[in-house]
């Protein structure tokens, strides 16, 4: 039995940062500064990014109180409305406009961003699709990535094989013991727990039959009926027994390269593309002296010195979720805007519609020509507006951007403007070129779309420029990495 | 700085001034004399593919009129035999694909009939992926547009940036590839950095991506590479564009647009070799006839249009198009002047390098499969067919195994 991991169609190898890699220290706790650089950074990992002033408080609680202030979050989180009831759309039908749009605004509110971070994880990892599975269906599985997320993976697997979304999206509702369907049992094999090359044929046809019994009732409710189930003897990985699903699912997990292959795909969502052999194993010790915790993996992660090092800083595309997410909790708004589903699918990952079983690539898939022009124009379109109110109501007071703010704080002098948007929204993560180019475009004497004024920035102009500014500063190269 | 050859020749032949479009022309080899027309597929030929999303019900389309069958179990939607454009005594074309008509008789149009694959699936979404990704048994992660691109052009290589497009805003599966870029061009204004009419925050992001470094991480390097073509691309499209004229009048819909566009990317010097476009809403379980015949008159006008266009340019034997749709319809009709989700139905190959006629065999109206028609030519021979002997490749890695070729060309 191979017990290698298939990386031969992981788009992201290649992509792995320069440096090498001090494995034997590399999970140990972080001792070093953490600064609000280091704050942002965890910020964009571990959840979806913050308003300007969020990495300085995050970084004040020091480098072990912001990852508990991630992992468990003090007080209570935002109030959400549940699908269907949540948004208008749905009483006009647009039921999975609704669900997405139920989704985002969770991601775009709440407080418990690492959770909400691992659920879009996990929506990856088990990628399930509006286009087959109906809107109701698929905001259950989401509520169910949220909601167990976090603990344990069997547990989790446990409960994915027998949610209504994944028994429509795999077809184990048609999978009985007199015609048994083995799409559910190869995929959990090959994409959910160990990768190709890792079992054989007769492990999917085996592990199939012990899947068997579990149906839809009318109601899309999971029912387990006896009677189609096969209480056979079944032999997978070279153990026989008269196996059910969960018996199945702690085989599989049992399985040492399982520890690899999750531990590698956490740590290619978390630190970097293409992480070492030795990171994986050091990783996959983690999780499996942890029991298949998954926050306890996680959180040693966030804590641990790669996470820290300047290998892993800004060494991943952002996915379009967590670009155009993060940009809107930087602006500071409540409100996601209504186009923000198909804004998304330009960009390439639209929520709840995965383009295969395999989810998204991620890595360099994310960045093509076209994708990038959606997330600047994406950007340009926001700075220009005023956020919307609530189920189309007008907004009382939501603009994207408050040019008044910044000059308020900084004053009218297009170089302590451009400093403040790249110091604010890049971490500083630019060169003085970048800083000489904004506050050259501030100063430009070339009329702007609104005043038609060719003046130098100042109380005619602010507003436009600033909109500019900051619409240029979100769009460069460097804001494009998480 | 480094930029992709293409930016940098087009703008600065574009900065040159002057007699621009011919400079750009010869930039891209266009203005070159076109290599002979090869049997065996030719680095010049051009594959356009049209999607019929929803289903199109390929009874109504190829109209099997002289069956007694099909009347039968179509009272309501079945065509009368006199109002169909005939091919033979048995079949004929729906009266709305007139245009297509004409350009069959000018032997330009393949009609490859009862195309599908075994254990037909009715989703909309499964089947179209089966369909574009030429995969009925397992589900794949590249579409065999983008699997044949990725051979085409191997890995380290940099194919022109508009050598495939999708004319829309998002990339269908069919071109999803491993390591080819396939822009999706909703339309050509669209495709740019759009900063409303703020030139002074243009320019500087241009001086910004420009300016862009490289940096510690391979993606930033990706990523500011990739800035500055997207940022440069809709420029360069629009002027390379600009130099071809369209010489048909195209019908006044979305469809006949992007064949217009299309033209327009295929003759200009931006030399596109694959164009997807799509034309949607054949899923028509009720009232039928009305939305499907105004969607056919879309598809035979437009094609029309395009056919005409590339014969003024002289491209009419340069560029072939391929019609799928992700399944045909149910016989019989339903009781609401419709039809449900089916299997099998024909597909169009056109253009001037086509050998026009009738592929196949009709399926039988009486020999169902679950009221559904048995598809008698697997839809990969019809793909087989293009990429061997139309784009000059071997079928066979691109699809994963040998399929007979059709001799449509």
């Amino acid at each position: 039995m191979p017990s290698k991991i298939d990386t031969s169609t992981d788009p992201q190898v290649g992509f792995r940062p320069p440096g090498a890699l001090d494995a034997a220290t590399a999970l140990l706790p972080y001792a070093g500064r953490f600064g609000p650089r280091h704050a942002a950074h965890l910020l964009r990992r571990a959840g979806f990014g913050g308003a300007a002033d969020e990495p300085a408080r995050l970084a004040s609680l020091g480098m072990n109180g912001a990852v508990d202030a991630m992992l468990h979050p003090p007080g209570l989180d935002a109030e959400f409305t549940d699908f269907p009831d949540s948004d208008v759309l749905f009483t006009q039908g647009k039921n999975r406009a609704a669900a997405q749009m139920w989704w985002l605004d969770r991601m775009l509110r709440t407080n418990r961003q690492l959770r909400e971070k691992m659920t879009l994880f996990w929506h990856g990892h088990f990628a399930t699709s509006i286009n087959k599975v109906p809107a109701a269906q698929m905001v259950a599985q989401i509520d169910l990535f949220r909601t167990l997320g976090m603990g344990r993976f069997p547990a989790l697997l446990s409960a994915v094989t027998t949610d209504p979304a994944m028994l429509i999206w795999l077809d184990n509702r048609y999978n009985a013991k007199a015609h048994p369907n083995e799409n559910y049992a190869r995929e959990v094999m090959e994409l959910f727990a160990l990768g190709l090359g890792n079992y054989t044929e007769d492990d999917i046809k085996e592990a199939a039959r012990a899947f068997t019994g579990w149906t839809l009732d009318r109601g899309l409710q999971a029912q387990f009926v006896a009677a189609r189930h096969d209480d056979g003897p079944k032999t997978v990985f070279g153990k026989t027994g008269n196996y059910n699903a969960d018996d199945v699912i702690a085989l599989i997990v049992a399985q040492p390269v399982h520890q690899r292959f999750l531990a590698r795909k956490l740590l290619e969502f978390f630190v970097y593309s293409d992480p070492e052999p030795e990171l994986i194993e050091s990783a996959a010790q983690v999780y499996a002296l942890s029991g298949f915790d998954i926050a306890k993996t996680v959180g040693t992660i966030l804590r641990s010195n790669v996470f820290y090092s300047t290998r892993a800083y800004r060494a991943l595309p952002k996915s379009p979720v967590e670009f155009a997410i993060g940009t809107l909790r930087y602006f500071g708004t409540a409100t996601v805007p209504p186009n923000l589903p198909y804004q998304l699918a330009r960009m390439g990952q639209e929520p709840l519609n995965p383009p295969s079983v395999k989810g998204w690539d991620g890595g360099p898939t994310w960045i093509n020509t076209s994708t990038l022009l959606a997330r600047f124009n994406f950007v340009n379109a926001l700075v220009a507006q005023t956020a919307p109110g609530k189920n189309g109501q007008p907004a009382v007071s939501a603009p994207y951007v408050n040019p008044d703010a910044l000059v308020g704080r900084v004053g009218m002098d297009a170089a302590k403007v451009a400093a403040a948007l790249v110091g604010e929204a890049v971490q500083d993560d630019v060169t003085s070129d970048v800083r000489a180019t904004l506050t050259g475009y501030l100063n430009s004497a070339t009329p702007t779309a609104a005043t038609q004024n060719p003046m130098p920035f100042g109380p005619e102009n602010y507003q436009d420029k600033i909109r500019g500014a900051l619409a240029l500063t979100l769009n460069l190269p460097v804001n494009q990495l998480a | 700085m480094k930029r992709s050859t293409f930016v940098s020749s087009a703008l600065s032949v574009a900065f040159l001034g002057g007699n621009a479009s011919v400079a750009l022309a010869q930039v891209a080899g266009a203005s070159a004399p076109l290599p002979s027309f090869g049997a065996n597929g030719d680095p010049d030929n051009v594959l356009v593919v049209v999607q019929m999303g929803g289903g199109n019900d390929g009874l109504n389309t190829v109209v099997p009129f002289a069956d007694d069958n099909y009347h039968r179990v179509r009272p309501g939607i079945a065509l009368a035999p006199a109002s169909v454009l005939k091919l033979n005594d048995r079949i004929g074309f729906n009266p709305a694909l007139k245009g297509l008509a004409a350009l069959y008789h000018e032997g330009s149009v393949a009609v490859v009939q009862g195309v599908g694959y075994p254990n037909p699936n009715r989703s909309h979404f499964e089947a179209t992926q089966i369909w574009e990704t030429a995969s009925p048994e397992r589900p794949q992660q590249y579409g065999w547009l983008g699997r044949y691109l990725d051979r085409r052009f191997p890995a380290g290589s940099k194919p022109p940036l508009f050598e495939a497009v999708s004319l829309g805003d998002t990339l269908p599966a069919a071109l999803v590839a491993s390591h080819v870029e396939v822009p999706a061009i909703g339309t050509l204004g669209a495709f740019g950095y759009n900063a409303g009419r703020n030139l002074a925050e243009k320019q500087s992001a241009g001086v910004l991506y420009d300016g862009a470094k490289a940096g510690q991480s391979p993606y930033l390097t990706m990523i500011a590479q990739t800035a500055r073509d997207a940022y440069h691309g809709g420029d360069t499209l629009r002027a390379q564009t600009a130099t071809f004229t369209n010489k048909a009048a195209y019908p006044n819909n979305g469809f006949a647009q992007q064949l217009a566009l299309a033209a327009r990317l295929i003759g200009s010097s931006v030399g596109s070799k694959i164009v997807f476009v799509s034309l949607g809403s054949f899923d028509t379980h009720a009232g039928q006839r009305a939305q499907q015949d105004r969607l056919l008159g879309y598809l035979g006008d437009g094609l029309q249009a395009f056919y005409a266009d590339l014969a003024a340019h002289g491209l009419d034997r340069k560029v072939m198009t391929l019609t799928f749709s992700e399944f045909g319809r149910r016989v019989a009709q339903n009781a609401s002047n419709g039809t449900d989700h089916g299997t099998a139905m024909p597909l169009f190959v056109i253009g001037g390098g086509v050998k026009g006629g009738i592929y196949g065999e009709h399926p039988s109206l009486t020999d169902l499969d679950r009221g559904d028609l048995k598809f008698s030519t697997d839809f990969r021979s019809v793909y087989a067919t293009v990429i061997s002997r139309w784009l000059g490749r071997d079928p066979s890695a691109v699809l994963g195994g040998a399929y007979p070729a059709i001799a449509f060309v």
